[in-house]
């Protein structure tokens, strides 16, 4: 039964991961962050006048690092005055109003970046736009919220899994913001490093035809237009949450799911810290799960990368 | 503390950052134009890829680290840190490819290779004219993979090993941001060192900088051993230390 209820707490966790990293995605593309955001900032120099939202507070790592371990420490602090007096109970209000002070203080940041940038194109006539300005710092916050609130609770039952489970040495040794702070840089790496070509490639030049990587002679030149009247970055995520969040969810709950099975599957088969313990097997375990799965992402990506050669073909065009 | 431990320290902590370096030349890094599919790689920064790898292979380092009461395996704590990483980087690599090929029409490429030298799969005329590739094509997968299995199991090595009993006997919240603090400094100085884009090792980038990048980690991984030994003798941030 212990064991069953490891694996419930590990299927919460990803479920988290999965919601937490597609609300990163969309929360940079709300805010139009990362690398694709160098397209937003040259637009104007290319003579390109956008109603785009310019957020560029630093790589999405940091700033979700950032607002990440600000939500934990307010959690933490929170959970030691009040455990003492109303137990596990304390989690109900410490993590919500830890997230809500971090994605504050992310909105803070987010909202002297569009100002500071645009203020910086005034000599190639790009306005600042109030309505663009107002509009969007909301929409951050709230997504930046739903991240924050699902990484901040991952770590909470990361950090406490040994008391939520039954299953004694299971927590993790890290205290709660570290594991913030950790998850907080993974999740803004997955972000930016899948969810960004969504947004980059496509949704900025969606003018431009389909199936060819954007030319360097395309950049600066963003698609301005949206279905009806002019694009804000608001119009983006709409775009982006069809495919590029959900996947971008997809990768950051794999890693999650994968880590956590194979560390599990290797401590059930070392014994499951009873008396007949492991540890060299139940770490071998997991390490030999790892290298097979590792195996089968090779074979996966091979054969995905041949399905595409096969069907798209060679390049065609000028 | 014996002088052949504290040596034993300083070498794991130079050969951590090393590793630590040889990943982030290893990755195939396209930067902010692999965000437009104007280059070949994953479209981040090196230093927030490395570190996102790592720190996700630290996370399982340290729950395998908890299976021994005191003195943990440092080849197994340190594989597990490898292997978390290495998964890291194989799902987002996958992932970005779905993107790439689904979400935006492109064949993966690469840009500094006319034939691919795992698959031998030719690139050429795959590629979108005026761009430098784009995709994660099979080699640059390989690569990755390689460079998440060695910058993890350098960052699980610099941590198991300052937070051991046996040897550095850190306590846990030190070691990792000491561990953390050795491999982004590595991992920076590796990113200078490439200076933009690279594709893996089969990138002629890779063979021309990866003995200036290994020689610059030596040195700094070698001096924040020496502060890490200083630290150990005097008591600052070990067992009874102020933190």
């Amino acid at each position: 039964m212990p064991v069953i209820s490891l694996f419930a707490w590990m299927l919460v966790i990803v479920f988290l991961a999965f919601i937490a990293c597609m609300f990163e995605d969309l929360e940079s593309d709300t805010g139009s962050q990362s690398n694709p955001n160098s397209q937003v900032q040259l637009a104007p120099e290319m003579g390109y006048i956008h109603r785009y939202y310019n957020k560029a507070i630093s790589g999405e790592g940091l700033s979700y690092a950032l607002a990440c371990t600000i939500a934990g420490t307010i959690a933490l602090l929170l959970l030691l005055k009040f455990e003492p007096v109303y137990g596990p109970k304390a989690a109900i209000l410490a993590i919500p109003v830890g997230a809500a002070v971090g994605s504050i203080s992310h909105m803070i940041r987010a909202s002297v970046c569009y100002p500071g940038r645009e203020a910086a194109h005034k000599r190639f006539e790009q306005p600042i736009y109030l309505d663009v300005f107002y509009g969007h710092l909301v929409p951050i916050a709230t997504h930046n919220f739903i991240a924050v609130i699902c990484i901040t609770g991952i770590a909470y039952i990361q950090s406490h899994l040994t008391v939520l489970s039954g299953v004694s040495g299971t927590s993790n040794p890290f205290p709660l913001p570290l594991l913030c702070l950790i998850w907080g840089i993974t999740v803004g790496a997955i972000g930016s490093s899948t969810g960004d070509i969504h947004y980059g490639t496509e949704r900025e030049f969606q003018d431009r035809p389909f199936g060819e990587g954007r030319r360097v002679i395309y950049h600066g030149q963003i698609c301005r237009y949206g279905d009806c009247g002019i694009r804000t970055s608001k119009d983006v995520v709409a775009f982006c949450a069809k495919y590029g969040g959900p996947a971008t969810g997809l990768t950051f709950g794999l890693i999650v799911l994968f880590e956590n099975w194979r560390t599990v599957i290797g401590m059930m088969l070392g014994g499951l810290t009873g008396a007949a313990w492991n540890p060299g097997i139940a770490a071998g375990c997991g390490i030999g799960l790892g290298i097979a799965v590792a195996i089968v992402l090779i074979v996966l990506n091979t054969w995905l990368v041949r399905w595409a050669r096969k069907k798209y073909g060679p390049f065609v065009g000028e | 503390m014996e002088p052949i431990t504290l040596v034993i320290i300083l070498v794991c902590i130079i050969i951590g950052g090393m590793l630590g370096s040889l990943g982030v030349h290893l990755l195939p890094v396209g930067g902010a134009p692999a965000a437009m599919a104007t280059a070949t790689g994953i479209a981040t920064g090196c230093v927030m890829l490395m570190t996102g790898s790592a720190v996700t292979g630290l996370f399982t380092a340290s729950t395998v680290a908890t299976f021994w009461e005191s003195n943990p395996s440092v080849v197994l704590v340190s594989l597990s840190g490898g292997v978390g990483a290495m998964l890291m980087m194989g799902f987002t690599m996958l992932i970005a490819n779905l993107i790439y090929i689904f979400g935006a029409g492109v064949v993966p490429v690469s840009g500094r290779a006319a034939v691919d030298p795992i698959t031998k799969e030719s690139q050429t005329e795959y590629k979108t004219p005026r761009t430098d590739g784009h995709g994660v094509p099979n080699v640059c997968f390989y690569s990755g993979m390689i460079g998440g299995l060695a910058g993890g199991f350098g960052g699980a090595l610099i941590y198991v090993i300052l937070m051991s009993g046996e040897y550095a006997g850190f306590s846990i919240e030190t070691a990792v941001i000491v561990a953390l603090g050795i491999f982004i400094a590595n991992a920076i100085l590796a990113a200078y060192n490439i200076g933009g884009t690279i594709e893996g090792f089969h990138d002629p980038k890779f063979k021309e900088r990866i003995v200036t990048g290994l020689t610059c980690a030596f040195v700094v991984s070698l001096m924040c051993g020496i502060l890490v030994l200083i630290a150990i003798e005097t008591g600052t941030l070990g067992a009874g230390g102020v933190l």
